[in-house]
C-alpha cells in the first residue's frame, strides 16, 4: 500500500514538472507576454521591475526563469500576481477552497444519485422505467453545463425560493453555525445541479452496464439457484463487483469536475478557481496561471490516490506490489 | 386615459424636480424621521485591484476607496457644484494664485489620530508629486512641467501657491487625503506602490470617510461598517452616517446581479437598456423605483491610429505608411462617421434607452456642453461619395475599395471582448463599413491587451473603446492634449502633429488659466467643435443611466452625475420598511 | 433451389445489430440530415449569414399564412412586420396587412458560391425583399436565425469531425507505438498522456487559447481552435488504442507476421491497427461531442468564432442572458441543436459499442 502511494508520487513529480513547463511555454514564450509590456506601463516603477526581475530572474534566459520559479515553489513561494499586485498564495487559497467545496458537492451528488439509479435501471432492464432513465440520461449528458446553469437560474428566478448565484448571503457573518451551513447549502444547489446532471447521466450508464455484466455471471445464477432472495443477490453479491471498476474512474472524475465547474462558476458567480483562472489566463498573469494549473494537477493526483486506497479496501483481492 | 407623451415626461420631470427641492416635506408627510441602522447591499462586477487611493486607476478600486477617503472639497451630486468637505472654508488671493484652506478641526482618522495640515502636505508633496509614485492626479496638477507649492501654516491651515492660474482648482481639491502617520514609513522605504494591496488586513486601511472596510473575501464580498466617529452631522444634529453596514457582493455575471435585485437580495442595480423591459413591469410588485437620470458620462467611440512613430526596438512603423495615410485623412474619418447608424445602435444595443453623441462632452455635463457641433447623420451614400472623391475605388470588383496605390482598404478593428454591448456595437459598425467597401477584421480582445495596445504597443489600426467623462473639461487633458498618455490616436507627442491638435493644446492651457466662466466656456466650446470636425475620435452613442432602487431609503436624490448614493452618509433606511 | 449463404463478417453482423436499434438509426438519420444541411447551407437558407435587417431585431418567427383575409385557402404568404416599442421598452411586432409577400421557391436572391465553387443566386425558398421570412425568428441585429443556424452548422459540425481526425491520428500513432513496443517506450508515452489528462481540460483549453496571437483572422482562429481541441483530446484516445494493441500484439497472427520478418511499422499498420477499427469508430463517436461542447464553451467566453461568422456556440452565447430567454426564447435554438447533435453522437456511439462488442466498457476507462 505504502509502496503504491510512493510510486504514484515518484511518477507524478516529473509529470507535474512537465505540466508546469508546458504552461510556462504557453504563457511566457508566446508573443504578448506580460513582462515586456509591464516595462512600458507607467504605473509600475523601474524599481519594481528591477525587483521582480531579480526575484524571478526575469531578465535571464527562460531556462533560468523557469528554474527560479521551481526553486521558489519548493520554498513555498508561488510567485507574484502582476494583475492583482499581491502574492499568488494570498489569492489562490480561498478560491481553491471554494472550488473544492463545489466539486465535492457535485461529486457526492453524482455518485449518490447515479449509482442507485444505475442499479435500478439494470434491475428493471428494458422496462419502461429503464427506458425513461436512459432517455433522460442522454439528454442530461448532452446538455452543456453552463447552458443548464443559466436555465436553472432563469427557472428559479421565476419560482423563487433559492438564492440566485453567489456563495453566501449578505448577512452570512451574522448567522449561527447551523444557519451558515444551511445558507451555504442553499447557494450550492443550483451550481451543483448544473455540474452534476451531466455526470449523473454518464455515470448512471456506466453503472448500469457494469451491473448488467455482473448479473450475467455464473455466481449470480448460482446464488439465485440457491434460492437466495433477489435483493440479497443484487445488493450483496452483484453490487460490489459492479462498483469496483467504477472506483478507478474516480480520479479522472475529480479533475473533470474542476473543468466542468469552471464555466458554471462563471455563470453562477461562484468565487472559485475557474473564474480566477479565466482572468489569469486572459491577462497572461504567469505565476497565477502556473499555480492554478498545478493545483488542478495535484487535485487529480489526490483523487487518484483516494481511488487506489478505496479499491484496496473494497476488493481485498487486489494487492499492489 | 392615454396622456400625450410630452405631458407624461413633463409630469415625470416635474415630480423629480419637486422631490429634489423639498425632500424634507416628503419626509414629514410620511411621518418617518431619519434614524441609524440597517444595511445596504450592492453588487459590483469585479474585485478591487488595490486599496490604494493614489495609485488606483480603475473603477473597481475607486469604488472601494471612495467610501474611506475624502478630499478637502467635494462635488455635490445634484448641483454639480463644489462644496466644502474636509476644509470648512478657503480664501483665494486677488491674482488667483494663492489658496488658503482651513481644515475642520473635528476630523479623525479611523485610528483616532486627528487630521492635520501635515496630512494634506504629505498627500501632495510626498505622494502626488513624488516621481516614484505613478498616479494620474499629477498629470492634472502639472502644467508646462510646473507643480504647486503646498505648505503648512498651522495645524489646520494649508496654503497652496500655484505657479499659474488654475480654474478648476477647487474641483481638483476633491483629491483624497491620506494619513501621514500611517504611510510615511512606507514612502521613505520606497514601498508605497505596494502598500495597501488587496492582501492588506482591512483594519490597516486608515481613512476619514463615513465607512471603513471591515472584511474582504476575494471574489465574493466587501463589507463596510459605519465610522462612528465620522465628523459630519445632519442639519438636525444627528451623527452621520445613518446606515450601519454596506455589503458589496462581487458578482461577475451581470445577469446574476440583476436576478439578485429582483429577488430582493440586492438593494439597487444599474440597469442596462436591455434589462429595462424585464425590470420595469415589476416596479410595483417588487417595491422598487426606477430612476432615469439622463445620458450617461461613459462614452463609446471609434478611433483610428494616427501614430507616425516607429517601434524603437524593431525600427518598424507602428502603422504601415499607406494605412497611416488613410487614417490621417480627415475625409476618410468623416466617411466612417457617416456610416455609423446611431439610431439603430441605440435601438438594438440599448433597447432605445440611449442618446446619440456628437460632442465630446456629455449632454449631462451641463455648463460646458456644447450642442452646436458638427453632426454626421447616418448616410451610406454620402460616405461612399466621400471615399470616391478621395480616390478610393473598387478597381477589381471584389467589393473592397482600393486606394490610389492599389492597396485594398482593409484594417483590423479591436474592442474589448468582455463588453457585450461594445462588441455588438462593433458588429453593427463593421457591417456598415463593409457596405461602403471597407474590409474590416473585427477582433475582440481582452481589455488589458487592448489597453496595452493603446498605451504601450501602438500596433493597432482602429479601436472601439470608451472613456468615463466628467463635468470639468480640463480633467480630460490627458486625452486631448497632444502630449497626453491617453491621446489615443497619437499619444505622447513631442510637438503637436497637426494644426488642430496644436489649437486644442492651446485651448487646454488657456482654459485652465481662464477664471472668467463665460470666456472659459467659449474656449471649450471651440474645442468641441474642432473635435467634431477633425474626428480624432468618432462618437457613437451614450447609454441613458437607469437605476432601480428598492423603496427603502430616505434622502435619496439620484442624478446622472452622482448616481444613486452620492450623498450616502445622509441616506437612511425608512422605519416602515420591512 | 438452394443458395449457399455467404457467412457474414463480424462487421456485417454488427451492422445488422445496429440497424435493428431504432433509436440509434433515428439519430443516425438526424445527423445525416444536419450534415447535409450544413453542406448545402447556402442553397437551403433564404439569406446569407451576414444579411441583416435592423428593423427586424429580435423579430419572432415569421407566421406563414395559408388563408387570406376572407378565410380562403391560398398560396402561402407572409406579411411585413412593423416594430414598435411599448411603454416598458419591449419590442412589439405587428403584421403590416398592406404588405403581402408570397412564399417563393427556387428564387433568385443574394449571390453565393455553391459548395464554395459554383457561383449561384438561387435559394431554395424565400420571399421577395423587403419582405422577410425568418422561420426561427431574428437575432439582435435582425439576422435570420434559420440561415445562421445552417451556416453555423458548417463550423460547429466540422470542428468535431476535423478535430477528431487530427487527435485520432495522433492517438493512433502514439497509442500504437506504445502498445506494440511496450516496456520503456510505453511507460514514457503513457506518462505523457497522463500528464495531459491530469490538467483540468478547461484550464488547458484556456491556456492554449491564450497562446493564439491576437491578430489572427477568423479562419486562423477556426483552425487554431480545432488544433487546441485536438491537442486536449488525443491523450484519451491514445490510451485506449494502446490498451488494445497491448492485447493484440501477443496474438498468433501478429507473432506469425513477426516470424515472417515484416517490419514493425508494417505490422502495426497492417495487422494491429485494423483490428482496432471497430473500437476506434466507437471512440470517435463518443469523443466528437467534446469538440462541439468545447467550441461552445470557448464562444461563451468570447474566445471562439467571432462575429459576423456564425457558429452554434457563438449564437448560443448571445442567448445566454435572462432577458433574452424571457423575451426572445427562439434565440435558444442553437443550444437545442447542440444538445440534439451531442445526444445523437452519444447514442450512436453506445449502440455501436453494444453491437460491436458487448463486453467493451467504454472510452472512459
Amino acid at each position: 500500500m505504502l509502496k503504491i502511494i510512493l510510486r504514484r508520487f515518484l511518477i507524478a513529480i516529473p509529470q507535474l514538472v512537465g505540466i508546469s513547463l508546458m504552461t510556462f511555454a504557453l504563457i511566457q514564450l508566446t508573443p504578448g507576454n506580460f513582462f515586456d509590456t509591464l516595462k512600458l506601463d507607467p504605473q509600475i516603477s523601474p524599481q519594481t521591475i528591477e525587483r521582480y526581475e531579480k526575484m524571478y530572474h526575469l531578465n535571464e534566459p527562460w531556462v533560468n526563469q523557469y528554474w527560479a520559479w521551481l526553486k521558489n515553489l519548493f520554498q513555498g513561494d508561488l510567485g507574484y500576481s502582476f494583475f492583482y499586485k499581491v502574492q499568488v498564495s494570498s489569492i489562490i487559497g480561498s478560491r481553491l477552497f471554494n472550488t473544492f467545496i463545489l466539486a465535492l458537492a457535485s461529486f457526492l451528488l453524482t455518485w449518490f444519485v447515479a449509482i442507485p439509479l444505475g442499479i435500478w435501471a439494470a434491475v428493471h432492464r428494458n422496462r419502461f422505467i429503464d427506458r425513461l432513465i436512459q432517455l433522460f440520461s442522454y439528454i442530461a449528458l448532452s446538455t452543456p453545463s453552463f447552458f443548464l446553469g443559466m436555465i436553472l437560474l432563469f427557472v428559479f428566478s421565476q419560482i423563487g425560493g433559492l438564492p440566485l448565484g453567489g456563495m453566501h448571503s449578505p448577512d452570512y457573518e451574522d448567522l449561527s453555525w447551523g444557519g451558515k451551513v444551511f445558507d451555504l447549502l442553499k447557494h450550492l444547489l443550483i451550481p451543483t445541479l448544473a455540474i452534476s446532471v451531466g455526470s449523473i447521466g454518464a455515470l448512471q450508464r456506466i453503472m448500469r452496464g457494469n451491473m448488467l455484466e455482473v448479473l450475467r455471471h455464473q455466481y449470480i445464477l448460482a446464488a439465485r439457484a440457491k434460492g437466495l432472495p433477489e435483493h440479497r443477490v443484487i445488493y450483496h453479491h452483484a453490487l460490489r463487483n459492479a462498483i469496483n471498476p467504477l472506483i478507478t474512474l474516480l480520479g479522472y472524475e475529480f479533475s473533470g469536475l474542476l473543468s466542468g465547474a469552471a464555466l458554471v462558476e462563471i455563470i453562477c458567480s461562484w468565487p472559485g478557481l475557474g473564474s480566477l483562472m479565466l482572468t489569469a489566463v486572459r491577462s497572461k498573469d504567469l505565476y497565477l496561471v502556473m499555480a492554478s494549473m498545478m493545483m488542478g494537477g495535484i487535485l487529480f493526483l489526490i483523487g487518484n490516490l483516494i481511488a487506489d486506497i478505496l479499491l484496496v479496501i473494497a476488493d481485498p483481492r487486489i494487492r499492489y506490489d | 386615459m392615454n396622456l400625450p407623451r410630452e405631458i407624461h415626461s413633463f409630469l415625470r420631470i416635474f415630480l423629480v424636480f419637486v422631490f429634489l427641492l423639498v425632500p424634507s416635506v416628503f419626509v414629514l408627510a410620511e411621518g418617518v424621521s431619519p434614524h441609524h441602522g440597517g444595511q445596504l447591499v450592492l453588487a459590483t462586477t469585479s474585485d478591487p485591484k488595490s486599496f490604494n487611493a493614489i495609485t488606483a486607476k480603475e473603477t473597481s478600486t475607486t469604488l472601494v476607496t471612495s467610501y474611506m477617503f475624502e478630499g478637502l472639497t467635494r462635488v455635490n451630486g445634484v448641483t454639480m457644484q463644489v462644496e466644502p468637505h474636509l476644509a470648512e472654508s478657503w480664501e483665494v488671493s486677488e491674482d488667483g494664485l494663492t489658496w488658503t484652506f482651513h481644515l475642520r478641526d473635528d476630523v479623525q482618522w479611523f485610528d483616532g489620530q486627528p487630521l492635520t495640515a501635515d496630512d494634506v502636505v504629505f498627500t501632495f508633496q510626498d505622494l502626488i508629486f513624488n516621481d516614484q509614485i505613478p498616479n494620474s492626479a499629477r498629470d492634472i496638477f502639472t502644467i508646462d512641467g510646473k507643480i504647486f507649492n503646498v505648505g503648512k501654516v498651522d495645524d489646520h491651515t494649508v496654503k497652496f501657491i500655484l505657479p499659474f492660474k488654475f480654474a478648476p482648482f477647487l474641483w481638483g481639491m476633491t483629491q483624497e487625503i491620506l494619513p501621514r502617520h500611517v504611510l510615511k514609513a512606507a514612502v521613505e522605504k520606497g514601498e508605497f506602490n505596494f502598500t495597501w494591496g488587496i492582501d492588506t488586513p482591512p483594519g490597516k486601511i486608515i481613512g476619514t470617510g463615513p465607512y471603513r472596510l471591515v472584511r474582504y473575501n476575494p471574489g465574493e464580498r466587501l463589507v463596510f461598517e459605519r465610522n462612528p466617529h465620522y465628523w459630519k452631522k445632519s442639519s438636525e444634529g444627528d451623527q452621520l452616517p445613518y446606515i450601519e453596514k454596506i455589503v458589496y457582493l462581487i458578482i461577475q455575471n451581470v445577469d446574476v446581479g440583476l436576478l439578485k435585485f429582483l429577488d430582493g437580495e440586492v438593494d439597487s442595480v444599474s440597469l442596462r437598456g436591455i434589462d429595462y423591459p424585464l425590470v420595469k413591469p415589476r416596479e410595483q410588485e417588487g417595491n422598487f423605483t426606477i430612476y432615469e437620470t439622463g445620458p450617461d458620462f461613459g462614452t463609446n467611440f471609434i478611433t483610428f491610429n494616427q501614430n507616425s512613430g516607429k517601434n524603437p526596438k524593431t525600427e518598424e512603423s507602428f502603422v504601415s505608411p499607406y494605412k497611416l495615410a488613410w487614417f490621417t485623412n480627415v475625409h476618410f474619418r468623416q466617411a466612417v462617421a457617416y456610416a455609423i447608424d446611431k439610431k439603430k445602435i441605440i435601438e438594438i444595443v440599448m433597447n432605445g434607452l440611449g442618446t446619440p453623441q456628437s460632442s465630446s462632452m456629455s449632454p449631462s455635463s451641463g455648463f460646458f456642453y456644447n450642442p452646436d457641433v458638427h453632426d454626421y447623420e447616418y448616410d451610406l451614400d454620402k460616405a461612399r461619395e466621400i471615399l470616391k472623391r478621395e480616390g478610393f475605388v473598387d478597381h477589381n470588383q471584389d467589393g473592397i475599395l482600393e486606394d490610389l496605390e492599389g492597396h485594398p482598404l482593409e484594417f483590423n478593428l479591436y474592442t474589448n471582448s468582455g463588453a457585450t454591448d461594445r462588441v455588438q456595437m462593433a458588429g453593427i459598425i463593421r457591417h456598415d463599413l463593409q457596405a461602403i467597401g471597407m474590409k474590416v477584421n473585427f477582433l475582440p480582445i481582452e481589455f488589458n491587451n487592448l489597453v496595452k495596445k493603446l498605451t504601450a504597443d501602438f500596433d493597432w489600426d482602429a479601436i472601439i473603446i470608451g472613456l468615463t467623462g466628467g463635468v470639468e473639461p480640463h480633467f480630460g487633458k490627458n486625452v486631448w492634449s497632444s502630449d497626453g498618455g491617453l491621446h489615443m490616436w497619437f499619444p505622447n507627442q513631442a510637438a503637436p502633429a497637426t494644426e488642430w491638435e496644436k489649437r486644442i493644446d492651446e485651448i487646454f492651457s488657456q482654459g485652465v488659466q481662464e477664471l472668467d466662466p463665460v470666456r472659459r466656456k467659449g474656449l471649450y466650446d471651440e474645442f468641441q467643435v474642432i473635435v467634431s470636425e477633425q474626428l480624432p475620435v468618432i462618437y457613437t452613442v451614450l447609454g441613458n443611466t437607469v437605476y432601480a432602487v428598492r423603496n427603502k431609503f430616505g434622502n435619496l436624490h439620484p442624478t446622472s452625475y452622482g448616481g444613486i448614493f452620492h450623498n450616502l452618509e445622509e441616506i437612511y433606511i425608512k422605519e416602515n420598511y420591512k | 433451389m438452394t443458395k449457399v449463404e455467404k457467412p457474414l463478417s463480424q462487421f456485417q453482423i454488427a451492422l445488422q445489430g445496429f440497424r435493428r436499434n431504432r433509436m440509434a438509426m433515428a439519430c443516425f438519420w438526424i445527423l445525416v440530415f444536419f450534415y447535409l444541411g450544413a453542406i448545402f447551407a447556402d442553397f437551403l437558407s433564404p439569406y446569407s449569414f451576414e444579411m441583416e435587417d435592423r428593423d427586424y431585431s429580435y423579430c419572432p418567427p415569421t407566421k406563414i399564412h395559408i388563408f387570406d383575409e376572407h378565410g380562403k385557402f391560398v398560396w402561402p404568404y407572409v406579411f411585413a412586420m412593423n416594430l414598435t416599442f411599448d411603454d416598458f421598452h419591449r419590442r412589439v411586432y405587428h403584421e403590416d396587412s398592406e404588405k403581402k409577400y408570397p412564399l417563393k421557391f427556387l428564387m433568385k436572391a443574394e449571390k453565393y458560391r455553391f459548395l464554395g465553387v459554383i457561383p449561384s443566386q438561387h435559394h431554395l425558398w424565400g420571399v421577395d425583399s423587403p419582405g422577410r421570412i425568418y422561420l426561427l425568428g431574428g437575432d439582435s441585429r435582425g439576422r435570420d436565425l434559420f440561415s445562421r443556424i445552417l451556416h453555423g452548422a458548417r463550423i460547429s459540425l466540422s470542428i468535431g469531425l476535423i478535430g477528431v481526425i487530427i487527435s485520432f491520428s495522433l492517438g493512433l500513432i502514439i497509442g500504437g507505438i506504445a502498445g506494440f513496443y511496450g516496456g520503456k517506450i510505453d511507460e514514457i508515452l503513457m506518462r505523457v498522456c497522463e500528464m495531459i489528462m491530469m490538467v483540468p481540460g478547461f484550464y488547458l483549453l484556456l491556456a492554449l487559447r491564450a497562446a493564439v496571437p491576437d491578430n489572427f483572422n477568423s479562419v486562423q482562429v477556426y483552425f487554431s481552435i480545432i488544433l487546441i481541441l485536438s491537442f486536449i483530446g488525443w491523450a484519451g484516445l491514445a490510451r485506449i488504442i494502446r490498451g488494445m494493441c497491448l492485447s493484440l500484439r501477443t496474438r498468433d497472427y501478429v507473432l506469425a507476421a513477426k516470424a515472417m520478418g515484416l517490419s514493425d511499422f508494417q505490422i502495426i499498420i497492417k495487422h494491429i491497427l485494423p483490428h482496432t477499427l471497430s473500437y476506434s469508430i466507437i471512440a470517435i463517436m463518443l469523443s466528437i461531442p467534446g469538440y462541439i461542447l468545447g467550441e461552445s464553451g470557448l464562444s461563451l467566453l468570447g474566445l471562439g468564432i467571432v462575429d459576423p461568422y456564425a457558429s452554434w456556440g457563438n449564437m448560443l452565447s448571445e442567448a445566454m442572458s435572462i432577458v433574452h430567454i424571457r423575451f426572445a426564447p427562439w434565440i435558444l435554438w442553437p443550444g437545442f441543436l447542440i444538445l440534439v447533435t451531442v445526444m445523437c453522437f452519444n447514442i450512436i456511439g453506445d449502440a455501436l459499442r453494444d453491437c460491436l462488442d458487448p463486453k467493451w466498457k467504454g472510452a472512459k476507462e
